[in-house]
């Protein structure tokens, strides 16, 4: 068996989604309509920080055609908080608000335009709070706390003897680098409909993780999980906007007031206050000898999660994880913090605290190469962790040939010899390169069941959210390859809580690698009791059977699946039901360790920086990706060039941008996204397949590495230009030109 | 966005009474590229909106002598691509193309832009260094006004309330100009927009037209950084004379840039200085006749 | 004289079909697509012109639908990404998609297919610098832009 070639993965086919999304057809949850459906709004704060006074939302629900307001008085009979680690988000905002654009009210009526109108009624008075901006404000103890205190969460690790290793190396640097606030903009900004019922709960939402919406609606409202049904339409983009829960508990509970179904639709401005990513600081000191062997980090973080945890402490352990570096070393000391401000919370952002990590780490590393006379890339070489050695002691050893992967990148990008082109005057070319690894995976928990029905053809059942990531073709080939039928045979239902088998969520890598798996269980599962079935039929010991293309054969006979499943029923229906479950404990041995996998990411950058201006243009840039086994090799560089261009919007452009609690650009025109013309002259994926991953086939995932190393490779790329080190993102032409002027290398 | 009613008036004066009428309470409705998003963000709130484009002939472009007359209904996407302003108005139509987006330009017009006063506009610029003359109607008659007499401020006009800008009259730069427009930015809106027009004679600068915008709310001739330029030789200028420097010098200190967004004073003025000098030579290396 | 309505009575051509609908003068063009005619392939995002997921053609020309009023289709030609599948000139930009990965989540398509379409009808050979700077317009935050640019370039030469 290991010789058979593949027939379907690792081939291009046809995505399932393609006629849905290339007709208009693709129904998103916005696209729904549930009958007798009420309309939401919104009644939000316009300060950031804040007690509520009063709130009377008499005159609003007086307003003909306004079927329900939801306040805080209405929280009753249900737990009035949730989140995904620290239940201390409101349903909606009690007594107090923590930032602007926090729910303190919602609106059901009969249409928009009434419930807009109705939003206007709702009268609330606040008693103003000084205001926490940033990280440095968060630490102030003299500020007012956005809660009992400021820190949401700490989190250390680490080995050896930091402080000896300090004093006895050649060189200590000590370097600080900051991250911004950003915005996933998923361009479906999050949808939610509710419908509370007597017997059921009924949500469709835009969710990454249906199951973990499930839960956490049945904790608040006292159900059985069995009683909440939770189904995720295509989702319009995620990126970790999507993920745990967001508006759902409000929507539902707002249809339990109203006692008809509520659809509520962000815009992009409620959505710019409903998640973003994590601003970070970070410092870290590095002793190095002479011949550029790194003997020591001590790293210390703070990340800003807002007003409210969302995913502040997962974040918070992560950007600590992630910010030594894919370096051995003996003596490690990460020490990091999650803070409260009064700002958007902070959640889950593709590779979460990975970007903001690896720009600290990685631009540092380049520092010490500059400083010590090294070429950063033969530094990066010369520490790498070595295949099978532990990246983080008592962890998941690296599965990979880092150095290997670097070579590769190097090479086909031109690393070695790289000479700039003629430029004009104050135009100056660099290159700069960055790598790192990251724990992705999550935790290595997925169900999966396949039907096998009885004219041969197959329905998969998955609880992965299709966000674009394309999971539902990945499965569909899985199953398909181990089902030994053609992938046209194979259809799947994704993410329906009452209908798909368990899940724990869409993100973090993971559904090729263990939703992957546990489709490939379930179909062999099937493919088990086939050839059983077949061996009875030939009288034959199962070994002996051939199956493929839909049929089993043995000694030149051969007999389709569908009539043996026919056959086994004794008529003309009937099916098979495979089950995969995929837990720590999984037989291939592959999951007992965290993390899942680690998640190779390089970058090498070429740019252009016009030294009157500041503004810097990349010209060139390359990305790996090592899926293990590429199932769906567009796909996977679809992943990384997406993750990658996200990642140029953070490097050069994209911040929100506060002033004393107000977001300054909640809209898209001055929030600035990429666009096709930011696309670099080379925009390339290099493709390396180390089969050496956790998930079928050896795969493992990609979805993430390609947003962590751009913005160290261009910061990087910029300094080889100019000379100049630029410590802060993103590198607005104004931010580069400061820098370029304080150094005196500012033309024009 | 809060329900509005639609007058759709058939001649100028008709619209003209209309906004009379309103007493505030209407405006003037031709793309609503700028107007809509203000009122549907609650910036803006009118009762009526008075639809320009129901007023037979306002979309035209045609000849008026040597250069183009513009209609107020003229969209932007109609403007670049019209062969008349693509001959005699190249510079213009290359303006027109860089404006927003695609949709955008399908829909906004040129006047609506220059109406609306938003202080990010290229064509705003550009128009100064053309000196185009507007065509204002209001129920006491018809008056024209140089391009720069329209805008007073941000999102402020020197247009009365019941005015209405009809078209938009662009003269052909003078026989000899090279011109060159230049933005710059990375926001939706450029953070700073310079025109150049220069009449060149014998290889030296016979008259010199600069505009500026973006970087302040209103779009602005710099007459001194002109001065300096007049007379002066093209070669030497495109060798790096130091008179060029001081133009680019004068230009900002002219700016009045004022800190937004899109930057600190110090950086708007230094980026006055560093594209003045670079549209001035992008404009003189423009050998070939016409203004692009 | 004229009077000021509070309700614009028209017909127009919809996906090829003459069709009438009487709206309010403030209602956006997209609310009419989506929830009188059900047409929800148009999709809303960034509301202010920026995005281009609610691109639909008008007349022929890309506008965005979040934000033009429902009654300029007034005896206008609408071509929303539903009328455009199904037309015959479709396949060699939906198949280029298909082949290229040019989509993922599939919000932003819709538009980015009428304005592929409406850049194939204007340049049939379109340069990658055109193809960029026509569709610079239309947001995609999942694929990264590099397969639209491709998928785009191969259905103008399958076109050919």
């Amino acid at each position: 068996m290991t010789t058979r070639e593949f027939k379907t993965v690792g081939t291009q086919v046809r995505r399932l989604d393609a006629d849905e999304k290339l007709s208009g057809r693709a129904q998103f949850t916005g696209d729904l309509e549930v009958p007798g459906m009420a309309f939401c709004k919104l009644v939000t704060s316009p300060l950031p920080h804040a007690r509520i006074t009063r709130l009377d939302a008499s005159r609003a629900r007086a307003l003909p055609g306004v079927y329900a307001v939801l306040t805080a008085a209405e929280l009753v009979n249900m737990e009035t908080h949730y989140g995904s680690d620290k239940k201390d988000r409101p349903v909606v905002a009690i007594d107090k608000v923590r930032f602007q654009g926090e729910p303190v009210a919602a609106v059901a009526a009969v249409d928009l335009a009434t419930a807009e109108a109705a939003v206007e009624l709702v009268e609330v008075e606040y008693e103003e709070l000084p205001t926490v901006t940033g990280i440095d404000e968060a630490l102030d103890p003299a500020g007012e706390p956005v809660h009992e205190s400021n820190v949401c969460h700490e989190y250390s690790i680490g080995w050896g003897d930091v402080d000896a290793a300090f004093r006895e190396c050649d060189h200590v640097f000590e370097d600080t680098f900051e991250f911004p606030m950003v915005y996933h903009y998923a361009m479906e900004p999050h949808t939610c409909i509710a419908s509370y019922e007597p017997d059921r709960i009924r949500l469709w939402t835009s969710a990454q993780h249906p199951f973990l919406v499930q839960a956490e609606i049945a904790r608040l409202f006292g159900r059985q999980l069995d009683q909440v049904q939770v189904v995720v339409p295509f989702v319009g983009g995620g990126y970790g906007s999507k993920s745990y829960t967001k508006i759902e508990p409000l929507v539902t509970a707002l249809s339990r007031e109203a006692g008809r179904p509520v659809r509520l639709a962000l815009s992009v401005d409620e959505a710019m206050r409903t998640v973003r990513r994590h601003a970070a600081r970070g410092t870290i000191r590095t002793g190095v000898m002479n011949d550029g062997t790194i003997v020591a980090r001590d790293c210390v973080g703070y990340v800003d999660t807002g007003g409210y945890t969302d995913n502040g402490v997962r974040v918070t352990e992560r950007f600590g994880d992630r910010m030594p570096g894919p370096y051995a070393m003996p003596n490690l000391r990460v020490k990091t913090y999650g803070l409260f401000t009064n700002s958007t919370p902070a959640g889950s952002y593709r590779s979460i605290g990975g970007p903001q990590a690896i720009w600290v780490c990685e631009s540092q590393i380049d520092m010490i190469a500059h400083a010590l006379g090294m070429d950063p890339f033969e530094f990066r070489v010369k520490n790498l962790v070595r295949e099978g050695e532990e990246v983080r002691r008592g962890r998941r050893p690296i599965e990979g040939d880092l150095e290997y992967a670097l070579r590769r990148v190097a090479d086909e990008f031109g690393w070695d010899g790289w000479t700039p082109e003629p430029t004009p005057p104050g135009v100056k070319r660099g290159i700069g390169f960055a790598c790192g690894v990251t724990n992705s995976g999550a935790s290595p928990t997925s169900t999966s069941l396949v039907r096998f029905h009885a004219d041969g053809s197959a329905t998969v059942y998955i609880g992965s959210a299709e966000m674009g990531q394309g999971s539902r073709s990945v499965m569909a080939q899985i199953a398909a390859e181990e089902l030994r039928i053609p992938y046209e045979k194979v259809r799947v239902v994704a993410s329906d809580t009452s209908a798909v088998p368990w899940d724990r969520s869409t993100g973090s890598s993971r559904s090729t690698t263990l939703m992957g798996l546990a489709v490939h269980d379930a179909a062999i599962d099937i493919r088990q009791q086939l050839l059983d079935l077949a061996a009875e039929h030939f009288e034959a010991f199962p070994e002996e059977i051939e199956a493929e293309d839909g049929r089993a054969s043995f000694k030149g006979e051969s007999v389709a699946f569908a009539a043996l499943v026919r056959n086994l029923f004794g008529g003309s229906g009937g099916e098979l039901m495979g089950r995969g479950y995929v837990t720590p404990k999984h037989p291939s041995g592959k999951l007992r360790q965290d993390p899942v996998f680690w998640e190779v990411s390089i970058g090498a950058a070429e740019v252009e920086v016009d030294t009157a201006t500041g503004e810097v243009r990349l010209l060139r840039y390359y990305s790996i990706s090592d899926p293990g086994k590429a199932i769906n090799p567009k796909q996977v560089e679809g992943q990384d060039e997406g993750a990658a261009m996200q990642a140029i919007g953070h490097t050069l452009f994209e911040e929100m941008l506060y002033e004393d609690g107000q977001l300054l650009n909640p809209n898209l025109v001055d929030y600035r996204v990429p666009v096709f013309t930011d696309l670099p002259d080379e925009f390339e994926t290099v493709l390396i397949e180390s089969g050496n991953g956790p998930g079928p086939y050896g795969a493992k995932g990609v979805g993430e590495g390609g947003i962590v190393c751009v913005a160290p490779a261009v910061a990087n790329a910029v300094f080889n230009a100019t000379g100049v080190r630029i410590s802060t993102l993103p590198l607005t032409p104004e931010r580069v030109w400061r820098a370029l002027h304080e150094a005196g290398q500012a033309s024009g | 966005m809060k329900p509005f009613r639609l007058h759709e008036p058939t001649t100028v004066q008709e619209a003209a009474s209309a906004l009379a009428d309103a007493g505030g309470g209407a405006a003037l409705y031709a793309g609503g590229t700028e107007l809509l998003l203000a009122m549907k963000s609650g910036l803006l709130a009118y009762d009526t909106l008075i639809n320009v484009k129901s007023i037979p002939g306002l979309d035209s472009v045609s000849a008026d002598g040597d250069g183009v007359v513009i209609g107020a209904s003229a969209t932007h996407s109609a403007v670049e691509h019209d062969p008349l302003v693509r001959e005699r108005l190249p510079l213009l139509s290359e303006v027109e193309h860089g404006v927003a987006n695609l949709r955008v330009r399908n829909v906004g017009t040129l006047a609506g832009n220059l109406c609306f006063a938003e202080p990010h506009s290229d064509p705003a610029t550009l128009l100064l260094v053309y000196e185009a003359e507007l065509d204002i109607a209001g129920p006491s008659g018809a008056r024209r006004i140089a391009a720069g007499d329209l805008q007073t401020g941000s999102y402020e006009t020197s247009l009365g309330p019941d005015e209405l800008l009809t078209a938009v009259r662009v003269p052909v730069f003078p026989a000899g100009v090279r011109a060159a427009y230049s933005k710059f930015g990375y926001h939706h809106r450029p953070t700073l927009g310079i025109a150049a027009a220069l009449a060149v004679e014998d290889g030296v600068v016979a008259d010199a037209r600069l505009a500026l915008g973006c970087v302040s709310p209103v779009a602005r001739r710099l007459s001194r950084s002109e001065d300096v330029l007049r007379g002066e030789r093209v070669d030497a200028l495109a060798e790096g004379a130091s008179v060029l420097r001081e133009a680019a010098r004068l230009a900002s200190e002219d700016a009045d840039a004022v800190e937004d967004m899109h930057g600190g004073v110090d950086y708007k003025e230094h980026l006055v200085r560093v594209f003045l000098e670079r549209t001035v030579l992008r404009a003189l290396a423009r050998n070939g006749g016409g203004d692009v | 004289m004229s009077e000021a309505q509070s309700l614009v009575e028209m017909t127009f051509e919809l996906n090829g079909a003459p069709v009438a609908a009487t709206v309010e003068p403030q209602t956006p063009l997209i609310d009419l697509l989506r929830e009188r005619f059900g047409l929800t392939g148009t999709k809303r995002s960034c509301d202010v012109q920026v995005c281009g997921a609610c691109t639909v053609l008008l007349d022929g020309a890309p506008v965005s639908s979040c934000t033009v009023p429902a009654f300029e289709a007034r005896g206008r030609e609408v071509l929303t990404v539903e009328g455009f599948a199904a037309g015959e000139d479709a396949s060699p930009l939906i198949e280029a998609f298909v082949n290229n990965a040019a989509f993922q989540c599939g919000f932003c398509t819709p538009g980015m297919l009428l304005a592929a379409k409406s850049l194939l009808d204007a340049d049939p050979a379109p340069s990658e610098e055109t193809i960029k700077d026509y569709m610079r317009g239309n947001v995609c935050r999942c694929t990264g832009y590099k397969k639209i640019v491709e998928a785009v370039h191969e259905a103008a030469e399958a076109s050919r």
